[in-house]
């Protein structure tokens, strides 16, 4: 299927940006603009319905409920907050109501709804994507869209709109921690995104870090964000090394133009000390380290353990 | 551009084969997320499997035993839903045939019975009500009545929403109701942020409404006539006077259970009122313009006379006829008489209703048949009632208190009408084991079982209301522990001091 990457679109750089309605999915969405603007990327803001496979309806489909709100005239939730997000690009002057429009909808099996998505193209042929889409919940959703066009990152919000409280929450871990997990490229959860107190980009030395640390000091930079640098030893021996690693990602970014604004060694517990480090700064930047993915799942990793205890927003590299 | 100043390749860092083996991880990360969200299906398969092979535990058979696996399987796949429900459904159908050796037409017969053309006549119901213009007049009746002090409106919505629910099915009128809220809330302010609390509050009223009238007559929801049916086939005997006392038809179930609803339902506005202030305490902007918009629709027509009657008729057919002909003949008639009047096409109703709610249902009635056949569920009764007896909850109310807890644990977990038939036969033995009455059980397990308010997912006026997009799914657990305490009290109230008195 060739849905939103084309010709041109395989070599921009392709952000998705989920929305909610939340404060938070805006935050996220202001953040891709400015990225978007910086890059010149395509962007597409996508809005995921569920399937009601539970039957929790009680066998009366929802959808007779969403027809009855559009004959009363009332918008459907989706597609007031893709409004919303789309009215939020144009204030923001990233998008022109000029702009040329192409509506398509897609068949779904199952659901009389299907998907639907508004495509806006600019001259030099960017675009951004308005997406409504269902699927049969709404992580699995998110990560498919990565089969339809190879996105570069992900941004969500972390807004408990995600989660589904419910005794059974231990098998459905929240929507944004499974994105995070399983999406096949960098995933940005956004919490109190402020530009203005900078990135904090964690290092451990590995081949991996660095070229996160590339790609990541470039896109703060893009965006203008100070990038501070952190690596932790886990012993007090260690220390010389985590300061080796410290250097090493300095002259890396020095050798890009990019001037660091803090260095920081720490010795401890990686996670608690990163997370604690983290409240200075308005993102966190980690890598995904671990290679294999079984130990992913038993064992939980840095970046997932930093993705949870995080105050704000966090960045997993792939 | 900035970017490009960096000479940094956004896109893949890695050229050639790095780039190659990056594409392949990436891919291999979808494989592997395909057969993650399968996973609860292959360990339900496994424990499957090893409970079929364990010994034979003390005084059950080898039949009871594939039953008791089969239920465990079923209920492991009903909470965790890795392949939709009818699915299910049938591999109930499958493992009957299969594994029990059962003849399959012997099997297609246990599926159907009234309780199921019941259920199928209700959803068929349900969408053709939804589809009458009613919900205005509702609306217009609704703040006529009640004035525009916003805990009024807010006890009327409940009140109408509760008593249309509690004869027409709490998801029927939840798709009725929530235009009727939204429009309130749009037109109290624009601004979802203003009218926060007040949107909780309002549609809230809807859901908490309907929820807790659904257990006040036995086409409030499924799981009554699932409760019904179990009655009947467990302990009803043709020959034997001694047993008439489990038929409980519409009337008798509407005296034991009327009362409940009734007394909970100014509960639920107290309780809104208490957890959430609402910014507003006047909505008469709101009601002022709202009157307005119905009273441009014009004033009822013959169609929507036409619907009301056929609708009175319907419950009439319910009240005096259901225990000559069975209440799914009087639904399933309502359902053709909505049909042949042409007040609702058939593929409205064949898009609106899920059937493989039906399909679920009987599936799950008949393993509940085939659990009490095969005395796998007296034995599971047995066991549990040894572990409650040392606990003091092996008789009275302490039992009450057991059996309800277990169900609203349950029904948090899955939809509620497969929590009953899941856990039906199994509490209707436990109550013959301890020699308490079956009815009393009966009617706690139906009532637990719509103590779904914890979640988004619970009941589905809950799912129906959030689906609107201005609720939160915490808003369902600030308020909801709060209601389940409640309903516990008054149902153990009532089963200790009212059902006595009306004796059961």
């Amino acid at each position: 299927m060739n849905d939103e990457a084309d010709a041109t679109g395989d070599k921009r750089f392709r952000i998705l940006v989920c929305i909610d309605g939340s404060d938070e999915s805006y935050l996220g969405l202001r953040y891709a603009a400015k990225l978007s603007h910086g890059l010149d990327s395509d962007t597409v803001l996508l809005y995921v319905r569920a399937i009601d496979l539970g039957m929790r309806s009680g066998g009366l489909q929802i959808s007779v409920a969403r027809e009855n709100m559009l004959k009363w005239g009332l918008e459907l939730p989706g597609i007031k907050y893709l409004k919303k997000g789309r009215d939020l690009l144009i204030e923001m002057g990233e998008m022109a109501p000029s702009w040329p429009e192409q509506s398509t909808h897609t068949d779904v099996d199952g659901t009389s709804l299907g998907d639907n998505k508004i495509e806006y193209t600019n001259e030099q042929g960017r675009k951004i994507v308005l997406k409504l889409k269902v699927a049969r919940d709404i992580a699995t959703g998110i990560i498919d869209q990565w089969e339809l066009g190879e996105y570069d990152l992900y941004i969500l919000g972390a807004s408990e709109k995600w989660r589904k409280f419910s005794l059974a929450s231990f098998r459905d871990p929240a929507v944004a921690e499974k994105i995070a997990v399983h999406a096949p490229c960098s995933v940005l959860v956004t919490r109190e995104l402020e530009g203005s107190l900078g990135n904090l980009l964690c290092t451990d030395g590995s081949e991996r870090a660095e070229e996160m640390i590339r790609r990541a000091a470039a896109l703060s930079y893009t965006c203008g964000f100070p990038v501070s640098i952190i690596s932790v030893a886990e012993e007090e021996e260690e220390r010389s090394k985590a300061e080796a690693n410290v250097a090493q990602a300095k002259n890396i970014l020095v050798d890009m133009g990019i001037e660091p604004r803090d260095t920081v060694v720490r010795v401890g517990n990686p996670v608690d000390e990163i997370v604690d480090e983290g409240k200075k700064y308005s993102m966190v930047v980690v890598s995904d380290t671990s290679r294999s993915e079984l130990k992913r799942f038993f064992m939980g990793s840095v970046a997932f353990k930093v993705l949870e205890e995080s105050k704000h927003s966090v960045m997993v590299m792939r | 551009m900035r970017a490009q100043k960096l000479k940094v390749d956004f896109k893949l860092a890695a050229k050639g084969t790095r780039k190659i083996r990056r594409v392949v991880t990436m891919r291999w990360r979808v494989l592997f997320l395909r057969l993650w969200e399968k996973r609860w299906f292959l360990i339900a398969m496994l424990i499957g499997t090893g409970m079929l092979y364990l010994p034979l535990p003390n005084g059950l058979t080898e039949q009871g035993m594939i039953m008791l696996t089969m239920s465990v399987v079923a209920t492991i796949l009903f909470i965790t839903e890795p392949i939709p429900l009818p699915g299910v459904a049938l591999l109930i159908i499958i493992a009957q045939v299969v594994l029990m050796g059962m003849d399959s037409s012997a099997v297609a017969k246990s599926m159907w019975n009234d309780s199921v053309l019941f259920i199928m006549g209700s959803l068929m119901l349900a969408v053709a009500v939804v589809k009458q213009k009613l919900d205005k007049r509702i609306a217009f009746l609704i703040v006529r009545m009640t004035g525009t002090r916003t805990s009024r409106v807010c006890f009327g919505i409940s009140a109408v929403s509760g008593i249309l629910a509690s004869f027409i099915g709490e998801h029927t009128v939840a798709a009725m109701m929530l235009p009727v809220g939204i429009t309130l809330i749009t037109l109290t302010s624009d601004d979802p942020k203003k009218v926060r609390k007040l949107a909780v509050v309002i549609l809230l009223s809807i859901s908490y409404g309907c929820s807790v009238a659904g257990i006040a007559t036995p086409s409030g929801g499924a799981r009554n006539a699932i409760m019904i049916g179990y009655w009947k086939e467990f302990f009803y005997d043709p020959t034997n006077p001694e047993t008439h006392k489990f038929l409980i038809d519409y009337v008798k179930w509407m005296i034991f259970m009327y009362p409940m609803f009734l007394l909970q339902l100014p509960l639920v506005t107290l309780v809104l009122f208490w957890t959430f202030k609402p910014e507003y305490r006047d909505l008469s902007r709101a009601v002022v313009k709202l009157r307005r918009q119905v009273e441009a629709g014009g004033s009822m027509k013959s169609p929507d006379w036409i619907a009301v009657l056929l609708f009175i008729c319907i419950l009439i057919g319910w009240i005096f006829f259901s225990d000559q002909v069975g209440m799914g003949t009087v639904a399933i008639m309502g359902a053709t008489a909505f049909l042949v009047i042409g007040l609702v096409s058939w593929e409205d109703i064949n898009i609106g209703v899920n059937w493989g709610v039906v399909l679920l249902y009987a599936a799950a009635i008949s393993m509940g048949l085939q659990m009490k056949n095969t005395g796998a569920a007296l034995w599971v009764a047995e066991n549990f009632l040894n572990l409650l007896v040392p606990l003091g909850a092996g008789e009275g109310i302490g039992l009450w208190a057991a059996v309800s807890v277990l169900t609203t644990g349950v029904t948090n977990m899955m939809s509620n009408g497969a929590a009953v038939a899941v856990l039906g036969p199994i509490v209707l033995n436990l109550a013959t084991a301890a020699g308490e009455s079956p009815v009393v059980i009966g009617f706690i397990t139906a009532m637990s079982s719509s103590f779904a308010y914890l979640t988004v997912v619970g009941t589905p006026a809950c799912t129906i209301v959030y689906a609107s997009g201005y609720l939160k799914a915490t808003d369902f657990l600030v308020v909801g522990w709060k209601m389940v305490i409640i309903s516990t009290l008054v149902l153990l109230a009532s089963a200790a001091v009212y059902w006595p008195t009306i004796g059961i």
